[in-house]
């Protein structure tokens, strides 16, 4: 097990990526910092809501504040998302090297007692 | 319910053997330790497999830093075509995927296999909701994000 995404970080990785608000939050911030108020503006919802939806997101370690005088500045950090690209692919190598251990075992048998199958030429 | 609303990983391999074998290997003590959850530096020291719907299975692999120990529970065995088992690591996490082998045979004598991982989760109800794959949904933020992240 790598230790980098525990379960619990991947759980408040994606619970926060799931919501479509919180993905246009995260584009959002793609393009630079962006006060609380800002990030709000083009939502058609409370800003009390946004700030839930951004606390999701920190939690998740997808962004971060500064305080600017009285003003909380957020900004992205991407790296999480790398992060579960990396698990995912990780996921799919191992699927794929265990595929490629039973095709390395069924040619291992095969080469040990032949069975002619129908159909199937061998050199 | 379709996969791609889940977090699913999606792997294929060509077979040269027939369906048969191909599927009869999931559930054979003998080959399942040497391909399933082994590992180059491991020993396989337990594998139980009970190959009927509701039966378990359970593989461990002893590794340099401790036994990894692999449990599921067969959901469907419908020889050759579909295996249906859940899977997952009991001291790493109470989560477990769903795991779908679907076996199409070939008219060469061979077969293809499909298998999908489902990861079921907490967040599963959430992911529900979510239009996109999570392949695709972590892809294009990605993308849409790359400029930040350079």
């Amino acid at each position: 097990m790598k230790n980098a995404l525990t379960t619990s970080r991947l759980d408040n990785l994606f619970v926060a990526l799931a919501d479509e608000t919180r993905r246009a939050i995260l584009a959002r911030l793609s393009s630079g910092e962006a006060r609380v108020t800002e990030v709000a503006a083009p939502f058609d919802i409370s800003l009390n809501s946004v700030s839930k939806h951004i606390r999701i997101l920190e939690r998740a370690g997808l962004v971060a504040r500064r305080r600017a005088g009285r003003e909380h500045v957020l900004h992205l950090e991407p790296r999480p998302l790398a992060e579960a690209s990396d698990w995912l692919q990780s996921r799919q190598r191992a699927w794929t090297g265990r595929l490629q251990r039973l095709q390395a075992l069924l040619d291992e048998e095969d080469a040990a007692s032949p069975r002619p199958s129908k159909g199937v030429r061998r050199p | 319910m379709k996969t791609e609303d889940h977090l699913a990983i999606t792997v294929h391999h060509r077979f040269r053997q027939p369906a048969e074998r191909v599927f009869d290997a999931w559930l054979d003590v003998r080959l399942a330790s040497r391909f399933l959850f082994s590992t180059e530096t491991g020993e396989m020291v337990r594998c139980d497999i009970d190959p009927r719907v509701g039966g378990r299975f359970v593989l461990t692999d002893r590794r340099p830093d401790g036994d990894v120990e692999h449990t599921g529970e067969y959901l469907a065995i419908e020889r050759p075509r579909r295996l249906v088992f859940t899977f997952g690591i009991p001291a790493a996490s109470p989560t477990f995927d769903i795991v779908t082998i679907e076996i199409t045979p070939e008219g060469d004598g061979g077969c293809t296999l499909h298998l999908t991982a489902e990861m079921q989760s907490e967040w599963k109800d959430y992911a529900d909701r979510a239009r996109q794959g999570w392949a695709q949904i972590l892809a294009s933020l990605e993308a849409a994000l790359g400029e930040t992240t350079a």
